[in-house]
């Protein structure tokens, strides 16, 4: 930890007049899972910092300290229907982690920004889902938190005001096993559009049950739309994906048994603000990586979408927001999602109230449909109290 | 001798009425006098919600084509520092960005309507460029003397197919430069749901500007009051400012 304060703090304080920032944020969470009844949560520390030495280049990193309390040891299986009444277990534990979570340098030429570094990369027009974010992974009960840093190297070329071309390398040990992605964006009319091109291999963790993990080809062509129609905002963002597995395990001459089927991604959104100023999103999700019936799922589904390597466990999914009219720092609202294969769901009412400035309390409910087998009814009810200050 | 009374009487009634601009010539007027070309500025933002409760924020503001273009960054308090919007065409195309999820949305026009940052401002009325002229049907109501200055009273009343921001407005221009005053806003039963007031008038390189709005919200019964701290006209922007290149950094 010194040694990490030291790196990020002393050339910082040696340059010109850098901003510190950031947040405290402290969570408590009741979970009803089956018979028990579990309390965790965590208090987290954000540090941000940045400085411009001067007019065309920016510094900025940030250092997360995060301390976990209550339940910290979980199993898996808790998560997956049927396996913790047969006994099964599969422990991960949350430790106490102090992360530098963002650490870039952006330098800015007339025709162009190159940023190197860890840096929080946000693709895709979606709220719930994005299927052309291969770099994340969104919590649904909470979409707009900030994302994990990824070390990725990065330039953006504006090409006039609405269109720009943006390409990010994400180096591997070796540069042909590196993440690249092409991006296009436009705008015409009341309408933005995207297109992106992705290649990936990555050591996907998609068969924790047989043991070693295996290299993933990926390549994903997305595109995204954005704009209005009849005065609802709608926008569109799909994927097509192709995955290769070229190897079981990576070192090894057995060849993979099974060819994976390309697929695609689909999602579709609308928003409105009505006249009386009550604010409703909603978003469709159609996932072909997704498992259609309920009976065709296997518990490597389950730990394959746990551990984020999908953007969802099923293939159609909906996602719903509600938000009545700000009052005096208090803002009422609920998100609702619902897996429409096994039929199960969750509600969340919340509380938000910017009680002072810089200072917000929320409170989140959660309660959940669906027989016990399912998804979401798997979980009953939940609540979640959170505080946050930002200085 | 009566003939030419009356004569003389004719000519300084017709001179009055010469005198008297059209309801649209003033309207131009005053957006001619409200819409310099470029203009940076730094300001502060306090409401005052209907509980007596008051948040001060701070934001900078770059604005070209008349008003047409906009960006705004706020820069305090810490909960929203960097958030900014950027709005394109009169505000018929926004953006927002948010720092905390490094993520540009563009908002569909409804977003128009919502207010900036909780106060009695929404997105649109921070919109610039030929609104009132393109999006309202003008009407000289005749004049008032408002805040010790003699005014014109404009009626303004909104064109359906042109989607304006109110269906109704009525405008105090003063005669002195047609700077406004004053504006009531009506909703569709007639209702005067806002009212904003323009105050410490100041010439700034040649520009009348009012360094303190008021926008009052006569439902809520909030407020929110607008400062200038610093203003230039003389500020050019670059080739594709008005871009998300600009709102993210």
């Amino acid at each position: 930890m010194n040694r990490l304060v030291l790196l990020l703090v002393v050339p910082f304080a040696l340059w010109a007049q850098p901003e510190f920032f950031g947040y405290f944020e402290s969570e408590m969470d009741i979970l009803q899972l089956g018979t028990e009844k579990y309390n965790f949560g965590y208090n987290k520390f954000r540090l941000g910092v940045e400085t411009r030495p001067n007019d065309n280049v920016l510094i900025g990193a940030n250092i997360n300290a995060q301390q976990y309390w209550g339940k910290t040891s979980w199993n898996l299986f808790d998560f997956v229907p049927g396996y913790t009444e047969n006994g099964y277990t599969m422990n991960f534990i949350l430790p106490d982690t102090i992360m530098l979570d963002n650490m870039y340098m952006r330098i800015s030429f007339p025709l162009l920004d190159l940023t190197l570094g860890r840096q929080q990369i946000s693709p895709g027009v979606g709220y719930a889902w994005n299927p052309t974010d291969i770099f994340n992974h969104k919590s649904l009960m909470d979409p707009s938190y900030e994302q994990t840093g990824v070390d990725v190297i990065r330039l953006y070329m504006p090409l006039g005001n609405r269109s720009s071309f943006n390409s990010i390398i994400q180096p591997s040990d070796n540069f042909g096993s590196s993440t690249v992605q092409f991006a296009l964006g436009a705008g015409w009319g009341r309408f933005d559009f995207g297109m992106n091109l992705t290649k990936q291999f990555a050591s996907s963790n998609t068969t924790p049950i047989l043991g070693d993990p295996f290299v993933e080809e990926r390549f994903l062509l997305g595109g995204s739309m954005v704009g209005e129609v009849l005065g609802w905002g709608v926008w569109t963002e799909i994927a097509y994906n192709k995955l290769i597995a070229t190897a079981f395990p990576p070192w090894s001459s057995i060849a993979y048994p099974e060819v994976h089927k390309p697929y695609s991604e689909i999602l579709i959104g609308l928003d409105h603000t009505f006249d009386n100023s009550v604010y409703l999103l909603a978003e469709f999700l159609h996932n072909e990586h997704g498992v259609g019936k309920l009976s065709d799922l296997t518990v490597n589904d389950y730990l394959v979408n746990l551990g984020g390597s999908t953007h969802s466990l099923m293939q159609d999914y909906g996602f719903f927001y509600l938000m009545l009219p700000p009052m005096d720092y208090i803002t009422l609202s609920a998100l609702a999602i619902a897996n429409f294969n096994d039929n199960s769901g969750t509600i969340a009412p919340q509380f938000d109230w910017n009680a002072f400035e810089n200072t917000n309390i929320s409170l989140q409910a959660s309660g959940s449909w669906g027989a016990s087998d399912t998804e979401f009814g798997l979980q009953d009810w939940g609540l979640r109290l959170r505080l946050l200050s930002n200085f | 001798m009566i003939p030419r009374l009356l004569l003389g009487f004719l000519l300084a009634t017709s001179a009055v009425v010469a005198q008297t601009p059209t309801a649209t010539e003033i309207l131009k007027q005053i957006t001619d006098i409200m819409s310099p070309e470029n203009a940076y500025s730094k300001g502060s933002q306090t409401i005052i919600t209907s509980s007596g409760e008051e948040r001060t924020f701070e934001l900078e503001s770059w604005t070209a084509e008349k008003g047409a273009s906009t960006l705004t960054r706020y820069t305090a308090p810490a909960a929203i520092r960097g958030q900014a919007f950027l709005t394109l065409n009169s505000a018929d195309d926004i953006w927002s960005y948010f720092p905390r999820t490094k993520r540009v949305r563009k908002l569909a026009s409804h977003a128009k309507k919502q207010k900036m940052q909780g106060s009695d401002f929404t997105y649109e009325d921070m919109g610039g460029g030929d609104t009132f002229l393109e999006k309202f049907t003008p009407a000289l109501l005749g004049e008032e003397v408002l805040n010790g200055e003699l005014s014109w009273k404009l009626e303004l009343i909104g064109i359906p197919d042109k989607e304006p921001p109110y269906p109704k407005m009525i405008i105090w221009s003063r005669q002195s430069d047609m700077y406004p005053v004053a504006i009531d806003y009506y909703d569709e039963s007639g209702f005067n749901t806002k009212s904003l007031v323009l105050s410490d008038i100041k010439l700034v390189e040649n520009f009348p500007t009012a360094m303190k709005m008021i926008m009052t919200d006569n439902k809520e019964h909030s407020s929110t009051t607008m400062e200038t701290l610093e203003i230039t006209y003389s500020w050019k922007p670059e080739a594709n400012f008005f871009s998300e290149r600009t709102l993210k950094k």
